[in-house]
């Protein structure tokens, strides 16, 4: 028990409803797992094709470029580069990658697009950017 | 209670100015528009305007929300009818109908039909909201903290069962995670940090925004971003009013689907969708030409959109008389009113004796205005459903970041967001429903303070749990509906039903 809570009754403290459902996932995984075994579904049975099909999918690529272009997008923020430039040219580096058009309306779509958050935000509703 | 339509016509009336006007028909505007764009479901929109409109006057910024909500639930008929791709899962039933509707060249009216069906259906719930929450809101005074706990549990056991229909477990899991994540941060009774491991900004919790918007809205975005093939309109659109005499004709159809939506959208977490789809199973028994439905049919495309709409009210009904969502954008919703300083929940009549009459006035209010640019603005609408994804998705990713980042001026809410949207993709694609885990996230706190409150209360006895007549039927439904997923309970139920009717049988 914490010092800060000491003299508190057991059944009170902060960790009762978290462990009365840590018990209820682990149940309901426990649940789960069970049930796998029994309808044979607990071997993944995943080959070295199955993988390599998977990663080379165009479905797999396209969502892993998005990831890494939003974690990056979201990585910048917040680190003292201008907002305006970090959204402009996050949307231009995706609509770019993903072929959203031709470049100039790629080029003016982004600019508009990260102008306009950028202005109704910190000039409108007086936010501050990340 | 007598003096109800009397308050609702003074706020209406209040709500009258110009500026409200503005906000009305651009809210609902955009509402339709993210409705219509498969990927961009209601909840997103309304997670996603919360924090843009953050910076508002509470009583527009709910007004704004409001019509978000109603705008998109009616807005993802559209691409249904001309895309056979629902723009919300509320909008899944619409498709069986409408879309056969439109090749056969009856997109125009398959669209005024949806639309004065989703008027319709969104005025009978909202009259049921407004005679509804306050006599919920007297039995809900009666509620202490068992039955609140109780209250916590039977919404999650509900909404997983109902949102997961072939794998309630699923649901459950997810109900059940929502509750835990809702336990970072300090616990409501001593402040006593919980899961933060010494990080300050984890002492707060996760807030509710970028939660919602990491599970709808980035989740969303990446699934949509995944796909390759983009479909487009090929329909052409002409006479778009509907003939009242299908309205008057089917009018029955309508009442039914109303009161249903009304229902399901009451029982917390469960949602437009599976509104629709059991207003259109009830419309299709009770039919005299069931044989149409799934090839066109009229009274189908009404049934579905009457009850997905009616369900808006029905779901606000718990949020304002219990603080317990409906489904998941009344949950943003709920989660909007606690940002805006109002408190939904027993006491609201006592603290803002008003507010469910200014409630139904904003739902007037979006219910006419998606009336009015749902027949008005169809050509502009269907041009929307051709932006590519390309451009439209790293818009909403950037507005998703920024409305996450705008609640609390917070870089750590963004990574938060990014978070949830991780873990929101993979749980989509492996059929663990979104909706009980945000429901848990919004229950949790009610869970944990009113357990440990009424343990408090009693020196750690348990009995008033399974003693007090509203906690006691809150634990038999929850357990009868746990019970009845379960294939030996209703093997026991099928060979009981079987011997008393060989019992009657045999006189």
């Amino acid at each position: 028990m914490p010092r800060d809570l000491q003299g508190w009754p057991p059944y009170a403290s902060p960790g009762v409803v978290t462990g009365l459902l840590g018990l209820g996932l682990f149940g309901m995984g426990l649940a789960l797992t069970l049930r796998s075994v029994r309808r044979a579904g607990a071997a993944l049975r995943l080959t070295d094709a199955d993988i390599r099909a998977y990663l080379t999918d165009v479905g797999t690529r396209r969502l892993g470029l998005m990831l890494a272009l939003s974690v990056l997008y979201c990585l910048l923020l917040g680190r003292g580069f201008p907002y305006w430039l970090t959204t402009g040219g996050y949307l231009l580096a995706v609509m770019l990658v993903f072929r959203a058009g031709p470049w100039w309306q790629i080029l003016l779509i982004s600019a508009g697009s990260a102008a306009a958050v950028a202005y109704v935000f910190n000039r409108i509703f007086a936010i501050p950017l990340p | 209670m007598v003096l109800g339509p009397w308050h609702i016509l003074v706020e209406l009336w209040q709500l009258l100015t110009p500026l409200t006007l503005v906000y009305v028909t651009a809210s609902t505007f955009i509402g339709i528009v993210i409705g219509m764009l498969p990927g961009l479901t209601a909840t997103m929109g309304v997670a996603l305007l919360t924090g843009l409109t953050f910076g508002f006057p509470p009583k527009d910024a709910i007004l704004i929300l409001i019509c978000v909500y109603v705008g998109a639930i009616y807005g993802g008929s559209r691409s249904a009818i001309l895309l056979n791709i629902p723009g919300t899962p509320a909008n899944a039933a619409t498709c069986l109908d409408g879309f056969p509707m439109a090749r056969r060249g009856e997109a125009g009216p398959a669209i005024g039909l949806a639309t004065t069906s989703s008027f319709l259906g969104t005025v009978f719930g909202l009259f049921c909201l407004a005679f509804f929450t306050p006599l919920l809101g007297k039995i809900a005074l009666q509620f202490q903290s068992w039955e609140f706990f109780w209250l916590a549990i039977f919404g999650i056991i509900v909404c997983g069962n109902l949102t997961a229909p072939t794998d309630p477990l699923k649901g459950w899991i997810a109900g059940f995670v929502g509750l835990l994540v809702s336990q970072v941060g300090q616990e409501g009774i001593a402040a006593y940090p919980r899961f933060s491991f010494g990080f300050d900004q984890m002492r707060g919790g996760f807030a509710l925004i970028p939660v919602l918007v990491g599970v709808y809205g980035i989740a969303e975005v990446l699934g949509v971003m995944r796909e390759t093939v983009v479909p487009r309109v090929t329909t052409q659109i002409q006479k778009v009013l509907p003939r009242w005499r299908d309205l008057w004709l089917y009018r029955r159809t309508i009442l039914r689907s109303g009161i249903i939506g009304v229902i399901i959208g009451a029982i917390p977490g469960v949602g437009e969708d599976v509104a629709a789809w059991v207003s259109y199973d009830f419309a299709k028994r009770g039919s005299k030409k069931p044989e149409e439905f799934g090839k066109g049919s009229r009274e189908g495309l009404i049934a579905a959109e009457t009850g997905n709409n009616a369900c808006i009210g029905g779901a606000v009904i718990p949020v304002l008389s219990l603080a317990v969502p409906g489904s998941a954008p009344a949950a943003v919703l709920l989660g909007a009113m606690w940002l805006h300083g109002v408190r939904p929940g027993p006491l609201l009549m006592i603290e803002f004796p008003n507010y469910i009459w200014e409630v139904t006035a904003m739902f007037i209010l979006a219910s006419l205005a998606m009336l009015v640019l749902g027949l008005s603005l169809v050509r502009v609408l269907v041009k929307v459903l051709m932006v590519p994804r390309p451009i439209l998705m790293p818009i909403v990713f950037v507005l998703c970041v920024i409305g996450s980042f705008a609640i609390s001026v917070r870089v750590f809410d963004i990574w938060v967001m990014l978070a949830f949207g991780f873990l929101g993709y993979p749980m989509r694609k492996y059929n663990y429903p979104a909706a009980p885990m945000v429901l848990g996230v919004i229950l949790g706190d009610m869970a944990d303070v009113n357990f440990r409150r009424a343990l408090i209360r009693t020196a750690g006895d348990p009995t008033p749990f399974f003693t007090r007549p509203i906690s006691l039927v809150l634990v038999a439904v929850t357990l009868l509906v746990i019970l009845s997923r379960s294939a030996w309970f209703r093997r026991i139920l099928a060979a009981g039903s079987a011997r008393a009717k060989a019992a009657l049988a045999r006189g």
